[in-house]
């Protein structure tokens, strides 16, 4: 039996019809999210520092470690170091752990590179949600937080979470192949990352009072913006060979 | 039906050192096109180049249908590849893995479909539907066969397509490079004479 080879020389693909632009994103971020159900270790790691920082924080500093005056400030802080601390540990290897297990060729093959960062980049994010969906709920137990404005706070945590997982995605694309990639991935993530953690930190101290707090939330929608235009142009430079 | 054509010219290709190959310049248009050469003489290099996959160090690789080039979109298509080097998601079935391609690609697929596609590589409905962490070297090598048929491609690129498989997997690669040197083109490159059968044209490397 042979093989179904090139069935005739006219380009069946060219007219077969299938999922659409979302549908093809949305097929990258199933098997990511699929490879992760399955092997469990980002999932975990992710969790696992997320519930560790929490609890240290909540003994460290707790409800009656601060006046309550001061806590506000503190809180909005330490609620992004958690979160994006615990994202750091997870976001990285979108495209890492295709680059060391091989599977970027097979990827590189039948996909352009935006479609790619799309995909990995709306993973990305909504494992952030999930995370955030888990953490906050702690934080509001564990530190006392009070929140003001919960539509606000979710807006912030939007907001930010897809900032973070565009330009995380796209940084891993950017250092995959590279060597050191850790390190190098931190290096230039710092500067590109600490603008927009803290117009969200402004924001969660703005909604934890209870206003919303719409010029920090402007300033990370524009940055949502920007950051989603610039992965867009960049990500085939930064990918593909 | 506009035929496929691929047309390299003048390819260099260098990485840090000395150049790899130089000069390489052919036309493809149907038929069995062999690449030889020693070990390190580029032949993987040379059709991840036509591939899409590497870009030259100078000159430049054109797939055109009826003399017109094609758009990346159409070329990542229209050309199937296949190379040791190529890996699937071990946590994926064959099955998944093979439908994944498919869908991100934008082409629909049935389950059915794709499992008729490992079943002509001589992977069955068992092999299928293991995860291809668990697949031995033979096994991996049948599906890289099957990835490259995945969009029933006019231009096949085989590098060293019978590594790792047993006699019957050699007769299904030889079959399949029959079947699709009939309809469209084919580019096999091999270090083992028997790989080939009569080719239209040879290109053998590491000869400057």
């Amino acid at each position: 039996m042979a093989a179904q080879s090139p069935r005739s020389s006219s380009v069946s693909h060219l007219s077969s019809s299938g999922p659409g632009l979302f549908g093809r994103v949305w097929t990258i971020c199933a098997k990511d999210a699929t490879q992760e159900l399955r092997r469990r270790i980002a999932i975990v790691a992710v969790f696992f520092f997320s519930a560790t920082a929490l609890a240290l924080v909540s003994f460290a500093i707790g409800p009656f470690g601060l006046p309550e005056e001061e806590r506000p400030a503190l809180q909005a802080a330490l609620l992004w170091i958690i979160l994006f601390f615990a994202a750091a540990t997870g976001l990285p290897r979108a495209f890492v752990q295709e680059e060391e297990t091989g599977t970027a060729l097979a990827l590189r093959k039948t996909l352009p590179a935006t479609i790619v960062v799309a995909g990995k980049a709306l993973f990305n994010l909504l494992l952030f949600l999930a995370m955030a969906a888990i953490t906050i709920p702690g934080f509001v137990i564990l530190l006392d937080w009070k929140v003001g404005s919960p539509v606000a706070i979710a807006a912030t945590v939007l907001a930010g979470g897809y900032g973070l997982a565009v330009v995380s995605t796209f940084l891993s694309a950017l250092v995959a192949r590279a060597g050191q990639r850790s390190v190098l991935f931190v290096l230039i993530a710092f500067p590109l990352i600490v603008p927009l953690l803290l117009a969200a930190i402004a924001a969660t101290l703005e909604a934890t009072r209870g206003g919303f707090p719409w010029n920090p939330v402007r300033v990370m929608i524009a940055y949502d913006g920007a950051a989603t235009g610039a992965a867009y142009m960049l990500a085939g430079a930064a990918w593909e060979e | 039906m506009p035929i496929i054509s691929l047309e390299a010219e003048d390819l260099d290709k260098s990485f840090s050192g000395p150049p790899v190959f130089s000069g390489i310049g052919f036309r493809v248009e149907q038929g069995l096109t062999a690449v030889t050469g020693r070990n390190g003489s580029g032949k993987t290099t040379l059709l991840k180049i036509l591939a899409g996959l590497l870009r030259p160090s100078a000159g430049r690789v054109r797939i055109l249908r009826g003399g017109i080039p094609l758009t990346n979109s159409e070329r990542r298509l229209a050309v199937g590849w296949s190379s040791p080097d190529l890996a699937f998601y071990g946590e994926l079935t064959a099955e998944e893995n093979l439908l994944f391609f498919r869908r991100s690609a934008g082409r629909d697929a049935s389950g059915e479909e794709i499992r008729g596609r490992l079943s002509s590589v001589g992977l069955g409905e068992d092999a299928a539907g293991r995860r291809v962490e668990e697949f031995s070297s033979g096994m991996a090598q049948r599906l890289r066969i099957a990835f490259a048929l995945l969009f029933d491609p006019p231009l096949l690129l085989l590098d060293e397509p019978m590594a790792g498989l047993d006699l019957e997997g050699r007769e299904m690669v030889h079959r399949t490079v029959a079947q699709a040197r009939r309809r469209g083109a084919v580019v096999l490159a091999s270090n083992d004479e028997r790989d080939f059968a009569q080719p239209e044209q040879r290109i053998e490397l590491g000869r400057r």
